[in-house]
């Protein structure tokens, strides 16, 4: 708590600045992690991926970006059209909103030569809630109310089952992260993100990862469910429901799902970064190299694991979660719990 | 002669275990052909002698070998068709025939229908033994349809072969080679007969046979016809279609009145330009010869026509207006029906100079003999007669059909012939060696009846009168004929060994004259024959003739005593054993002459139908209103073999047809071949629907394509005969209305591969008084031609030809077929 | 294979081999053993191994699948039936079509037409070729029946255009005469097979 006094005060300029370079970022990301997706996939499939826009492909974001925004907005007819068109906008916003509680770029002061904001210092996270992860889970939690009410607004039938899917599995994942993620911090306890930082600032071997393993595994888990990711991508799986909750989506609409899903991926990465594996090292002017080298890690480990595993079935995840992974999570909770009381 | 008088006794036989009926006397390969059994032969043609070139026909019967194509039949034969050793001799000819022969199936013009690619896959030939070195053979062009590849024949003499003894022009023969001789070693290796054939093949091609390098014919293309390799082809066809690529559209050769059976084969005209056209005329061979116009008169069709409503209107009113039709034989039996239809229903006159003289003539036969119709034909002729009398038929250029079986007789049944006709003709003696020809004066057409009548009838028969009068030309005389005879003579000879003296009989040779008395007839002294070396030759001629029949010409029916030449013809069929066949002046003249009742003139205001007139129908493409040509519709044609032909449209056709208009004029049928089945039965017609109308050969060349005129006949008392009157002739030039060879119309002369001239043909000797160009003057106007020298012809008579109607040469000649005019040089 | 074994159908009984694959896990226990046992043995991760090691071969040994299509062409089959070519004499330059009219007739969906004439020097010129590219089916019975090797089937696959026509023309087909040194000799469906030799019986000349 000591280190963050040191810090100079926090504007409300500097949040604003925070905030744009968040939005600008992490949507520029996001638009980059397909691409990087792309790319991934493709070389693990000895293939060459996107190449003909831009230097190696690189533009193809702008050019996809482009095409989602030109193209036509449906909404269909019988659709709820007022839900059917705030969906998206719930998960692009639940997801940048879980953002700003969590240290994405060290902390740095505008330089004086631009007017201005010169001179301004912006923090590393915009708000640096003392709740922070309590406040990241809860938000991304509440992110499934943009599939589930895309997917029950759209009169589509793969729409209402990706939706009953979403609930489901997010529902039942989000157990499984709170409890993985409970014994951390009850051996930090705190919940913010700075404190968990501070915790493991003493070199790799502080980090949390060694102390809870399976808190670790259980997390990756869960965040892997809870971003929809392969092998739990079964909200929008084509081969079975088409493309789920979005099967009715166009144009921006649907980029809009996909940019709150990369930033969720990157929002999960950071948390994990931070929370197991030290977070960037204040101390240490290649902190920030660091944690993105972290953060970057558990991106590509997103991308590796779709190229490598196939997708597990509805029963198997449900099952998984409750009667395997949950019981775990609670085993370990009161492990640690007993650890920490002795 | 044997041969002909057993000709329909049936014997059993029996080929490779099968017993079959087969005529006795018949060649076993025909035999085999008629009961559809397959031996394989590649020279012999079923109407032409035996050519033992191929030697692949190579059979065994009763256990030896023979060909089949020159051993006759017995009763009980067994023949069989396939032994090992026949099998081996087969392949071994085939090899043979394939050594050097080129390997360019991929252009020849006959590949897929080629019958040495047929036999070498029946034969199963799957590789070559023999070899020797090919010689250097250049294609050549035989006349302006002949194209003639030396390198692909396999002097099969199949051409040479339907050439002497079918179309009796002999034009082309087997000629020397140069080839290197066949390596003596093969005589051991290989089989006899297949040595024999290669050796013959090795030394001959075929070549023109007057030596020029070009034939002297009448360009049919019969040997095109038979050739079974690529070696003979029309030049008009050289590489020009794969034989799969035509369709064959069975029809009638249109403009004489052979009605031969024939096939348009037909393909679009090119990439661009997908209507069909003909390409070329092919025919069964085996069992029908086509004469020039058959085969390369096929491109007539009326290409200009399409549905003009303006002169279809004109036509109606045409019509209402006119009081004549003229038109000639050229129109099928339905579109004559038409015009009798119109005529029963308006009055409007039928004026048809073509034909009307005929008609008149067989109304004369059919009353002065009790038939409808004559009582034979050309294709009986040449199976069973082997006697001929050609009376008033120049036999070149107006029946192919009489000339064919006149020599066909000749050649095949060893028969014999009288050939009576003014205008000489060099090609008939060379038909065979028992053919007396006399060329009469015109107009002498009855004392040649009279003499058939003075040397066949039944002199019990005859009126008294006419006895009488046949006797009256009969005298005896007395001649000194010089005679050999062989005398013993004794002589004393002395013998130089023994210096004896002895007695020697030799026979010696001496002439004597001697008085012997000698029947003469005037009638053959009056006809231009001898008289005294007449009855000699006849003598020999009839030896061993059974079948006699007589076949009479276009010069009869347009003669000034026509009624009488009829009776006559009608006396001779009742009192002598002569079957007669009448030869129609051009295509269908018969069924115009049975189905419509023409009229002796044209007056008022007439409508032509492709002839000059007011108005002209016309499948020419230049008339007012275009009508189809013979190629572009269906419809029946009546032949000199009395039978109903059923002819189909080859070429598409656009515009009105004649029963459009005789539709607006009386109740017609939707179509013009639903006429068919209502003509006039009462002249022999049937009723039967023109698509029930069957077109083939039977396998044993029985003609089966539509069906016999019924040939009704009645008992009448013999016909009353006038004495003929020889001061009735005519005198001075006389030019005879004779078209060339393969003209018969103007359908013949638009088609592109016939090339003779519209002049007036005459022979060399006569040409020699004439300039280039002629007038000839007649009494009723002139016309001036250019002269062309006929090499055949001799005599003095010139020939006007009448193909062009246009030019109303039948008015020039008013009626008759001779006329005396004034030649004067231009 | 008698007559009763042949009209047996029930061919699954016959060739099938059933794997033993046990049982399904019965209760709870038993699949959480199953999963753990699968968890621990490390499958999944030989999988993540295997992708790795082909991007790590893909980016540094440029061991690519990819064909970078329009500039880059995988080379075909000469088995492969694309658009006709119509091959020259290489002596002559003459092109090898002889008229003989086998690809037109063979032509199951009738697209090949030709005109023929006889030309002045006594041979068979073939003055119009054609083939109907919009009926074409390429089923390569033209270039197989051909005696000459005259039409084959091209390497030229990309016939996406607004008129196949184009393809079509004779010239277009033939070999360009300047390329003629180019001309690959053709041997896909219908060429002489490499054992053509020991397939024929020699036919004995004379000279």
């Amino acid at each position: 708590m000591e280190a963050t006094h040191l810090l100079p005060e926090v504007t409300w300029v500097g949040v604003l600045i925070k905030t744009v370079i968040i939005l600008a970022i992490i949507s520029a990301l996001a638009g980059f992690g397909t691409f990087i997706e792309r790319k991934v996939l493709a070389f693990m499939q000895r293939r060459l991926g996107p190449m003909h826009v831009g230097p190696y492909g690189l533009l193809q974001i702008a050019a996809d970006g482009i095409k989602l925004f030109t193209k036509e907005d449906i909404i269909p007819q019988n659709a709820n059209k007022l839900i059917f068109m705030v969906a998206p906008l719930i998960t692009a916003a639940t997801a940048f909103i879980a953002l700003g509680a969590v240290p994405v770029f060290p902390d740095f002061t505008v330089p004086d030569f631009i007017p201005f904001i010169g001179g301004t210092f912006v923090p590393s996270i915009a708000s640096d809630l003392n709740i922070g992860i309590l406040f990241v889970l809860g938000m991304m939690a509440s992110g499934l109310y943009g599939p589930l009410l895309a997917g029950m607004s759209q009169a589509n039938k793969w729409g209402i089952i990706g939706a009953a899917r979403t609930a489901i599995q997010f529902l039942s994942y989000e157990v499984i992260t709170a409890l993985a993620i409970l014994a951390p911090v009850m051996l930090v306890g705190s919940l913010s993100f700075v404190d968990f930082n501070m915790y493991q600032s003493g070199g790799v071997s502080s980090w949390l990862i060694w102390q809870q393993p399976v808190a670790f595994i259980l997390f990756l888990i869960a965040g892997f469910a809870e971003t929809n990711r392969t092998p739990f991508d079964l909200l929008e799986h084509e081969a079975e429901v088409v493309s789920g909750y979005a099967t009715e989506y166009s144009g921006m609409r649907w980029g809009m799902f996909f940019i709150g899903e990369y930033a969720n991926m990157i929002t999960i990465s950071v948390i994990a970064a931070i929370v197991f594996l030290g977070g960037y090292d204040a101390s240490s002017s290649i902190g920030w190299l660091t944690i993105m080298l972290k953060i970057a890690f558990f991106f590509f480990l997103m991308l590796w694991v779709r190229a490598a595993w196939p997708h597990v079935r509805p029963d198997q995840l449900m099952w998984f979660c409750w009667k395997v992974l949950m019981p775990i999570a609670v085993l370990n909770v009161l492990i640690t719990a007993i650890i920490v009381l002795l | 002669m044997g041969e002909v008088q057993t000709i329909n006794t049936m014997v059993d036989i029996t080929i490779d275990g099968v017993t079959y009926k087969a005529k006795e006397g018949e060649f076993i390969l025909n035999a085999a052909r008629a009961n559809n059994v397959f031996i394989p032969a590649i020279c012999y043609l079923t109407r032409c002698s035996p050519t033992l070139a191929c030697r692949i026909c190579l059979v065994e019967a009763d256990g030896k070998q023979v060909y089949a194509c020159n051993a006759k039949v017995k009763e009980g034969m067994e023949v069989v068709t396939k032994t090992p050793t026949i099998l081996e001799e087969r392949r071994a000819i085939m090899e043979v025939y394939d050594v050097n022969h080129p390997l360019q199936c991929g252009v020849c013009d006959k590949s897929g229908e080629c019958e040495l690619q047929n036999y070498t896959l029946e034969l199963e030939v799957d590789s070559q033994s023999y070899a020797i070195p090919d010689t250097k053979r250049e294609t050549t062009n035989w006349s302006s349809v002949l194209h003639y590849d030396p390198g692909l024949c396999i002097v099969c003499e199949r051409c040479t072969t339907v050439c002497k003894d079918m179309i009796g022009d002999a034009a082309i023969t087997t000629a020397k080679r140069g080839g290197e001789a066949v390596d003596k070693a093969y005589k051991e290796s290989m089989p006899k007969d297949a040595y024999a054939m290669w050796n013959k093949l090795q030394k001959s091609v075929i070549a023109p046979s007057n030596g020029t390098g070009e034939t002297n014919c009448s360009d049919c293309g019969e040997c095109i016809a038979v050739c079974p390799v690529g070696a003979l082809v029309s030049r008009d066809f050289v590489y020009q279609s794969n034989a799969w690529d035509l369709k064959r559209v069975p029809a009638v050769a249109a403009h004489s009145s052979d009605g031969a059976q024939i096939y348009y084969e037909v393909k679009p005209t090119s990439i661009a330009n997908r209507t069909e056209k003909i390409y070329r005329v092919t025919n069964e061979w085996n069992y029908v010869s086509l004469d020039g116009s058959a085969r390369f008169a096929y491109d007539f069709q009326n290409t200009t026509a399409k549905k003009d409503e303006k002169a279809f209107q004109k036509a109606i009113e045409a019509f209402k207006k006119a009081k004549t039709i003229r038109f000639n034989a050229m129109i099928t039996n339905e579109e004559a029906m038409m015009l009798q239809r119109l005529k029963e229903k308006t009055g409007i006159k039928l004026y048809n100079p073509e034909v009307r003289a005929f008609q008149k003539f067989l109304r004369e036969y059919q009353a002065a003999s009790g038939n409808m119709l004559w009582s034979t034909d050309t294709d009986t002729i040449m199976k069973e007669s082997d006697f001929v009398i050609s009376i008033g038929a120049s036999l070149r250029n107006d029946s192919p059909a009489m000339k064919y079986a006149f020599n066909n007789v000749q050649k095949l049944n060893k028969g014999a012939g009288l050939y009576f006709h003014p205008v000489g003709d060099t090609l008939i003696p060379t038909f065979g060696k028992s053919i007396e020809v006399f060329n009469h004066k015109a107009g002498l057409e009855e004392a040649a009846l009279y003499l058939v009548l003075e040397l066949f009838a039944d002199k019990e028969k005859l009126p008294s009168d006419v006895k009488e009068y046949l006797d009256s030309f009969k005298s005896t005389r007395t001649e000194i004929v010089k005679e050999k005879v062989e005398k013993s003579v004794k002589e004393k000879v002395l013998n130089e060994e023994t210096g004896e003296e002895e007695e020697v009989t030799k026979k010696i040779k001496e002439t004597v004259e001697k008085e012997i008395t000698v029947d003469t007839n005037a009638l053959v002294d009056l006809l231009g024959g001898d008289a005294s070396k007449f009855d000699d030759a006849f003598a020999k001629m009839m030896k061993k003739k059974e079948r006699f029949s007589m076949m009479l010409g276009e010069d009869l029916y347009y003669h000034d005593k026509a009624e009488n030449i009829a009776k006559l013809v009608a006396l001779i069929e009742a009192t002598c054993p002569i079957d007669v066949v009448m030869a129609p002046p051009k295509s269908n003249a018969l069924g115009v002459a049975l189905i419509c009742d023409l009229d002796d003139e044209a007056d008022g205001y007439t409508v032509g139908y492709n002839e000059k007139a007011d108005f002209v129908l016309s499948a020419l493409g230049s008339g007012d209103l275009d009508m189809p040509a013979m190629n572009q519709q269906e419809g029946t044609l009546c032949n000199i073999g009395k039978r109903v032909l059923p002819t189909n449209a080859a070429v598409e056709y656009n515009g009105y047809e004649l029963n459009d208009l005789v539709k607006v004029f009386t109740g017609a049928p939707e179509l013009t071949i639903d006429w068919t089945k209502d003509l006039p039965k009462d002249k022999g017609f049937r009723a039967i629907e023109f698509d029930a109308l069957p077109n083939c050969f039977e396998n044993d060349g029985t003609d089966n394509r539509g069906y016999r005129l019924e040939n009704s006949t009645k008992e009448v008392p013999l016909p009353k005969v006038e004495r003929f009157d020889e001061q009735a002739l005519l005198d001075g030039e006389i030019a005879y209305r004779c078209n060339p060879a393969r003209q018969f119309n103007d359908f013949t002369d638009k088609s592109h591969e016939i090339f003779e001239p519209f002049g007036l043909y005459v022979s060399k000797e006569k040409s020699e008084s004439l300039g280039e160009k002629v007038e000839v003057v007649f009494e009723k106007g002139s016309i001036t031609l250019d002269v062309i020298v006929d090499d055949k012809m001799t005599g003095d008579i010139v020939k006007v030809p009448d193909y062009k109607a246009f030019e109303g040469i039948y008015d020039l000649f008013d009626g008759l077929r001779y006329q005396t005019v004034t030649l004067r040089k231009v | 294979m008698s007559l009763a074994q042949f009209k047996n159908r029930n061919v699954g009984s016959q060739s099938y081999v059933t794997l033993d694959v046990g049982k399904p896990p019965q209760g709870g226990w038993c699949k959480f053993k199953q999963v753990a046992k699968r968890t621990f043995k490390g499958e999944l991760f030989v999988g993540l191994w295997v992708v790795f090691r082909n991007m790590l071969q893909a980016l540094f040994k440029n061991d690519m699948h990819t064909v970078k299509y329009p500039l880059e062409k995988m080379p075909i089959s000469p088995r492969y039936r694309a658009i006709h070519d119509m091959l020259r004499l290489l002596e002559s330059g003459n092109y090898r079509c002889i008229g003989c009219g086998l690809c037109e007739k063979i032509c199951i969906s009738n697209c090949i037409a030709m005109d023929t004439r006889y030309d002045e020097e006594q041979r068979k010129e073939v003055s119009e070729y054609t083939i109907n590219f919009g009926r074409c089916i390429f089923c390569g019975y033209c270039a197989e029946v051909c005696p000459e090797l005259a039409i084959v089937h091209g390497p030229r696959y990309e016939n996406a255009s607004e008129q196949r026509a184009g393809f079509s023309f004779f010239e277009d087909m033939l070999t360009p005469i300047d390329k003629l040194n180019l001309q690959q000799e053709y041997d896909g469906f219908g060429a002489i097979s490499p054992n053509a030799d020991e397939n024929i019986k020699k036919t004995p000349l004379a000279y």
